[in-house]
């Protein structure tokens, strides 16, 4: 039987203005009906282009330079138009990544719902309105008839993707294409929707292309696997080929890089139980009204960023927070470097601090930060060396005529060469901007360096060193580490305890050996339960 | 400034200041007459080879006059725009950095600034300091200053919830640092882009207040004030009004293109 999808030898150029970049080079692959392929590659790699591409949707400045792609036999490049939006959404559909943003803010879902149905299918509204019903139904959504009337920001971040995939299903395509559909979500609605779209599959027989970075998570949906690198597919099997016995250098590294949860990278644990900071009953509210709007609105209330969290760090120890977002993680990591306003004391080093503006100057050069996004927390108009002699000076850590030579022993601790500290942020690639953001953190020396998923932003090979740089660190330092993620598997590698957050509050705090043990929180195990893991390939 | 000069908007914005620039600069020195010298054998003519531009009611080189009003018609815009972005800057840096109560206290007063007409304002300024240049250009900049605030307080906003101004403040370092070396550089762009553009409104402002006659006063040889002259002869000699409206149109634009691509090529997103 003919393959729903195939794509041979399809090569694509972009047209920069710093020349040609080749985004795609002699991509081949094949889906037949009822498959899930999955494509798998890191950002930049070209995988979102090559699905575009499927849906014939370039960017202007796109070159096509060969090859073809082919729905049930059908030449994609050849056909107009008009042609391509009567397939789109009817024979090809796709899943976007992010909910929230890939449906329209000012239509009722429903409606979103019905207009494929009735452009495609020639249904009446009222018949596109029943059979729409239908399709939500089909999502597992508890109440479609009630759900199809809401606007996207009434409905929960996986009540939207349903809602996105029921679109996608509408009109029974042979093709579609899911662009990291679970990425933007937590871990428990991740895995609902990772189970929905199994059984969906099955019961139509589509064909998918599923594009992830994800490799555990592939492994546990895909029948087989293309792994992109640079534009090039350089290795293609199926699941277990791949995962069992990968072919390819490239394969092999990002396999390694993967992190498992039982292969420990951690430094040797703190061997006292002393702490080295303490927070008591610590509570953030945030947006509490003001007394004007109290008079109006006597029902108006603020938000609680966290409720009375008690939580301890040693000396030298690597304390894991983890939760899904919105629990409160980073505001913990706020309240501990001192952004944020808290009630409550802070006990650190035998002082106790309760409130914000009492921390001074010798806990905040004992406690440093490390943020999430490498693009953001450089000054874009300060160059690397400017921004990491801050430190040095504002601390006085070394003597003035020293700050130079200091500087570039950072950028070597870190792994960069030292002539990056001419160069400007933009210059440096997200792992290279990561690394300088953590020099900038230990060369204050301090005791407690926070990390505010600082991997979440990262490639997975990247993080696998970034993860590794930051314990090699700890180990030369000293220095004890709280580490916020919400990579459970990263996190079962590193901490020594782990700390779990829900809804602004800390429902379990346990040695990182005792995860799998009885006892656990039944959110904890929730959590364990739901990241796939990835097995270690056969030696 | 490649970038600047590669885009087509660019281009033609950056060719009209080149020459703007250089008529502001030279213009009284390369102007073929004595822009004030009466000729009553050549009164209202036409362009011609001895008048490039033709005459005035006067017999005046209009030419000669437009060259010569052109660094105070020139300078005007770019003064006052420098001076109302000044005061509105350092109002809306205040502001945003401020935040809170400060912030709101200024903020609706700028508000109720802003609810008035930008020229009705500025004729209410001049009623009050009465005509003339350097009084036309504080009203031109007291109109400015709270539009200009407003930027600069979003752009600051914008900036002071970045991760680097984050890490600074956990860094406990102090707030002139934060806001000196942090914030103002990276706020400083749309700041400059909008001053560009807004030269083109002032010198329009200027010369539409030299026209109703609060702004320069004759002899001078201001844009606005030529047009306003001009006028009840504009059925006889059209090009006494044309050539100064033209000019001033010219140099407003080429502000404004200017400006436009300048805004393009601060903005990251637009570069590939």
């Amino acid at each position: 039987m003919r393959p729903i999808l195939e794509v041979h030898k399809y090569s694509m150029d972009y047209l920069t203005d710093e020349g040609r970049v080749q985004a795609l080079r002699e991509v081949s692959l094949s889906i037949a009906k009822g498959e899930t392929h999955a494509l798998v590659g890191e950002s930049g790699s070209g995988k979102s282009t090559l699905a575009w591409s499927i849906m014939r949707y370039l960017a202007p400045n796109a070159e096509e330079t060969g090859g073809a792609i082919l729905v049930s036999g059908e030449d994609m490049i050849g056909k107009s138009a008009a042609q391509i939006r009567k397939m789109r959404g009817n024979r090809i559909a796709m899943v976007f990544q992010d909910p929230s943003t890939s449906l329209n803010p000012t239509m009722r879902m429903g409606e979103q719902l019905v207009e494929v149905l009735m452009r495609h299918r020639g249904l009446n509204r009222k018949a596109a309105w029943a059979e729409g019903k239908a399709g939500l139904a089909r999502t597992g959504i508890a109440k479609p008839a009630e759900m199809m009337l809401r606007f996207p920001h009434e409905a929960s971040g996986g009540e939207k993707q349903r809602v996105g995939i029921a679109t996608a299903f509408a009109c029974d395509p042979e093709l579609i294409i899911f662009d990291e559909p679970t990425t933007a979500l937590d871990i428990l609605t991740a895995n609902q929707i990772l189970d929905l779209f199994v059984t969906l599959r099955n019961e139509t027989g589509v064909a998918a292309l599923y594009i992830s970075h994800d490799l555990g998570l592939v492994s546990r949906i895909a029948h087989t696997v293309s792994v992109i690198h640079r534009g090039r597919i350089v290795e293609q099997g199926t699941v277990d080929q791949v995962f069992r016995a990968p072919a390819h250098d490239y394969t092999r590294g990002l396999m390694a890089a993967v992190p498992k949860p039982l292969e420990r990278i951690a430094v040797p644990g703190p061997t006292t139980t002393t702490s080295l900071i303490q927070l008591e009953g610590v509570t953030v509210r945030y947006g509490d009204p003001g007394w004007l709007t109290r008079m109006l609105n006597p029902q108006a209330i603020g938000h609680t960023g966290a409720e009375s969290v008690t939580l301890d760090v040693r000396p030298g120890e690597l304390l894991g927070i983890v939760g899904e977002s919105g629990s409160g993680k980073s505001t913990i990591a706020k309240v501990a470097s001192g952004l944020n306003a808290f009630t409550g004391t802070i006990h650190f080093d035998g002082r106790a601090f309760t409130s914000r503006d009492a921390l001074d100057h010798a806990y905040r050069r004992d406690v440093q930060i490390v943020f999430q996004h490498p693009d953001s927390s450089l000054n874009p108009r300060q160059t690397i060396g400017t921004i990491l002699s801050r430190p040095l000076k504002l601390y006085g850590i070394v003597p003035a005529d020293q700050v130079q030579a200091r500087v570039r022993e950072l950028l070597e601790m870190v792994l960069l060469p030292a002539d990056f500290a001419t160069r400007y942020p933009h210059q440096l690639s997200g792992g290279q901007k990561q690394r300088v953001a953590i020099a900038r953190a230990f060369a204050a020396e301090p005791k407690l360096v926070i990390c505010d998923e600082v991997t979440a932003a990262l490639d997975v090979s990247v993080q696998a060193a970034v993860a590794r740089l930051l314990v090699d660190l700890q180990a030369r330092s000293g220095a004890a580490c709280l580490f916020i993620t919400h990579d459970l598997n990263l996190i079962r590698q590193l901490a020594h305890r782990i700390a779990v957050m829900q809804r602004g509050r800390l429902v379990d705090l346990f040695d990182v050996a005792d995860a799998d043990g009885p006892g656990r929180h039944p959110y904890t195990r929730a959590l364990l339960d739901a990241v796939p893991v990835l097995e270690s390939p056969a030696p | 400034m490649r970038r600047i000069l590669r885009s087509p908007t660019g281009l033609i914005g950056s060719i009209l200041l080149a020459i703007v620039t250089v008529a502001a600069l030279l213009g009284p020195w390369i102007a073929p007459y004595d822009p004030q010298a009466f000729d009553v054998t050549a009164r209202l003519q036409g362009p011609s080879l001895t008048h490039l531009l033709g005459t005035d009611q006067y017999g005046r080189d209009l030419m000669s006059r437009i060259l010569n009003g052109a660094p105070t018609t020139i300078l005007f815009g770019v003064f006052a725009t420098a001076l109302g972005v000044g005061v509105g800057s350092v109002i809306g840096v205040i502001a945003g950095v401020a935040g809170g109560r400060t912030d709101g206290i200024i903020m609706r007063i700028l508000d109720g600034m802003l609810a008035m007409p930008e020229l009705l304002f500025t004729l209410l300024i001049v009623t009050f300091l009465g005509g003339g240049s350097t009084q036309a250009m504080l009203a031109v900049a007291v109109t400015f200053a709270p539009g200009m605030a407003r930027i600069a307080r979003s752009s600051v906003l914008s900036v002071r919830t970045r991760e680097y101004v984050l890490a600074a403040t956990a860094r406990g370092e102090s707030r002139a640092w934060i806001v000196g070396r942090e914030v103002l550089p990276n706020a400083l762009g749309p700041i400059i882009v909008e001053s560009t553009i807004r030269v083109s409104f002032a010198i329009m402002i200027g010369a539409t207040l030299g026209f109703l006659g609060l702004g320069a006063q004759p002899p001078s040889t201001e844009w606005g004030l030529m047009v306003a002259e001009a006028r009840q002869f504009m059925f006889r000699n059209p090009w006494c009004v044309i050539a100064p409206g033209a000019v001033i149109a010219i140099t407003a634009m080429g502000f404004n293109l200017f400006g436009d691509a300048l805004r393009d090529a601060f903005d990251p997103k637009r570069s590939r």
